[in-house]
């Protein structure tokens, strides 16, 4: 564990069509050259597991897909960034997350853990999380390529 | 008629739906329950390899994916006819148990915690995990999450990977512990009996020793007389990984016990048309509606469940903890839902005491953990007991070992029908009619439903947990929003 730096952390089931997104970027940002405080790591899980995943770096980007309700107007492969507070009792869908993110950051700081000063979550819109399936849909595909980029950026990659 | 809508449930793994309809005086007229549908899972195992199913199975759902690995693995050894070499089997077993640890806590403090640590009808904005954490202290949630931490170590020593296990093959598993995985096994197990003790003491303190919980336990409208399904050893003691299915009735009287792979035999489905989720029944009882008694085959398959279908633990701390259970509760079996936290807990004791059994078994770091397959029987039925209920994995292959079809039946599948009415009871019996209706009323309806644990993650996709609440009581008429309650939004 590279203590202090940087975690890139795509979540996400890689056998739920685009909630496979998050995971499949972290795997190409993974491949790519990166400054060597980063560390990119892929989980399917939530909840409590996160927090043993993210203690320890001073900053974490979150990868993943998000379902918005129909009302909200929102499109498949649109992108949102979000800090941690944003998602205090936001609608997200992910894959099995037990608790929300900001519950977890806050029991670790309760528990005394050296918890990320800083959370940014890039979050894609999804069209499909509820086939089982390994391709992403057109939109979420091309947003991809999008994340990738942006999260390159966000590290000092690009 | 107005319709009350609790949606999303909160603290739940996976999207549920409960729909009151009341009529102008608030009484409830019916309950029904619905979840979405997630599509497609045959059409994606059918053409691959089934050693594959052992790897894509637990990705269904992340709450309880070494559940699904296991029935997978024990379902793949009977498609290849091959006999499991005994350290294989003990190296599952103890996975499993640990696995059922760790499960069976989180439950326990972060689910059904906030209603009994906190109180049903506490300040929503307090019950929850938080604010568990407060009342429990520090040192107690601190060793929660490590023996968190403590079992993923174990589960990834064994299993190969932390989160989603894939050391299971046809005959074994793929590779053997070291002594020293073996020592700190059995160093994590023993702390684990002891946190599970603890936990014990918790409940009683907390749980048993408020006359007012007891009350609320030991109450009708949180009662149902149902059949009960677990699996049990040749001693008819409970057990997780492996055994016979027995079923009791009402009465406690063994009704039937079989063989996992004649499951067809025993349970059928019924279909309603408002859920994608079937509601299995007891084929020998019959389907007579949402009903409990004798005569309705609904049955259930729960912590609870698993007590009642057994005669005992086959630890000792368990075992005793066991007769407490039932002496405390009036004698076998116990028919209220809510006592599934006590039975949960029972549990939790069980599967750390096993699991400290098998780190502590010379055989366990016997290097021969895997005998090699030679042939293809094409069809096998992997049973476990999930912690939310008796899981079914069924699978048939071509000559080759290319799945043809697969069906699973999962564990909180086998509750849905009790489920429905739990909360049809509960409603009943907290609205009463005439009065406003309250959070915390609508909190104590959807205890009714937090009890079986209920995970969708495996039909259906999951949300977290802390998600947003919103209860609507509409006109069923007009469609009008006569009063809405929201909470973390």
């Amino acid at each position: 564990m590279t203590l202090g730096g940087t975690l890139v952390l795509g979540m996400g089931n890689p056998i739920l069509s685009d909630d496979g997104v998050g995971l499949l970027v972290a795997g190409r940002l993974r491949e790519s050259p990166l400054p060597d405080h980063v560390e990119v790591m892929q989980s399917e899980v939530g909840g409590l597991r996160l927090l043993e995943l993210v203690r320890g770096f001073t900053r974490v980007i979150i990868i993943d897909a998000l379902r918005s309700p129909a009302e909200s107007g929102r499109h498949p492969g649109e992108v949102y960034r979000y800090e941690a507070k944003d998602f205090k009792g936001g609608h997200r869908y992910g894959s099995a997350h037990s608790i929300g993110l900001d519950t977890c950051l806050e029991i670790g700081h309760k528990l005394g853990y050296d918890m990320p000063a800083e959370v940014t979550v890039f979050a894609i819109e999804a069209e499909d999380v509820e086939t089982f399936g390994e391709e992403l849909s057109p939109p979420v595909a091309a947003a991809a390529e999008r994340v990738f980029a942006l999260v390159r950026e966000e590290v000092g990659a690009a | 008629m107005k319709k009350v809508t609790v949606d999303p449930i909160t603290r739940l793994e996976g999207h549920g739906k409960i729909e009151i309809f009341v009529d102008d005086d608030n009484k409830v007229q019916n309950v029904y329950f619905q979840i979405p549908e997630l599509r497609g899972f045959e059409r994606f195992c059918v053409g691959r390899p089934v050693e594959e199913l052992a790897r894509i199975t637990p990705r269904i759902c992340g709450v309880c994916p070494e559940a699904h690995h296991m029935a997978a693995t024990k379902a793949i050894d009977q498609v290849f006819g091959v006999e499991v070499a005994p350290a294989g089997r003990k190296l599952r077993e103890l996975l499993y148990n640990t696995f059922y640890v760790t499960d069976h806590t989180t439950h326990f403090y972060i689910l059904a915690g906030p209603d009994f640590i906190m109180g049903p009808e506490s300040d929503p904005a307090a019950r929850n995990i938080l604010g568990v954490i407060g009342k429990v202290g520090m040192e107690t949630a601190g060793a929660m999450i490590k023996l968190r931490a403590e079992a993923a170590e174990v589960i990834s020593m064994i299993g190969g990977k932390q989160i989603h296990p894939v050391c299971g093959l046809p005959g074994g598993v793929s590779q053997a512990i070291t002594a020293e995985q073996r020592d700190r096994i059995v160093e994590v197990t023993a702390a684990q009996v002891e946190f599970a003790k603890f936990t014990l003491k918790l409940f009683d303190d907390v749980v048993l020793g408020n006359s007012a919980y007891v009350d609320l336990i030991k109450s009708d409208m949180f009662t149902h007389e149902t059949y009960y399904m677990g699996m049990v050893d040749e001693n008819n003691k409970v057990n997780f990984y492996d055994g016979k299915i027995r079923v009791v009735g009402p009465d406690g009287v063994e009704h039937e016990k079989f063989d996992g792979k004649d499951y067809l035999a025993h349970i059928a489905e019924h279909v309603e048309p408002y859920s994608y989720l079937v509601y299995p029944y007891l084929k020998s009882v019959g389907w007579k509606g949402f009903t409990d008694g004798k005569d309705s085959g609904v049955y259930r398959a729960s912590p609870l469940s698993r007590l009642n279908a057994a005669d005992g633990m086959a630890t000792p701390l368990a075992q005793a903890e066991y007769e407490r259970f039932y002496s405390t509760l009036g004698g076998k079996p116990v028919h209220a839902t809510l006592a599934t936290h006590w039975a949960r807990l029972v549990e939790l004791l069980y599967a750390a005491e096993r699991a400290h059994e098998l780190a502590t078994d010379p055989e366990i770091i016997d290097p021969n953990v895997r005998n090699i397959p030679t042939r293809i029987v094409g069809e096998g039925v992997g049973v476990v007991e999930a912690p939310r209920g008796t899981l079914y994995h069924h699978y048939k292959t071509d000559d080759k070992g290319i799945v043809t079809n697969v069906n699973l039946i999962v564990g909180t599948t086998n509750n849905n029908a009790a489920i429905s009415m739990s909360l049809k009871k509960a409603a009943e019996g907290l609205l009463t009619g005439g009065n406003e209706i309250r959070e915390g009323q609508l909190n104590m309806i959807e205890m009714a439903f937090r009890a079986y644990d209920p995970c969708f993650g495996c039909a259906t996709h999951t949300l977290p947990g802390d998600m947003p609440l919103e209860v609507t009581v509409k006109r069923e008429a007009t469609r009008d929003v006569v009063a809405s309650v929201k909470r973390n939004m």
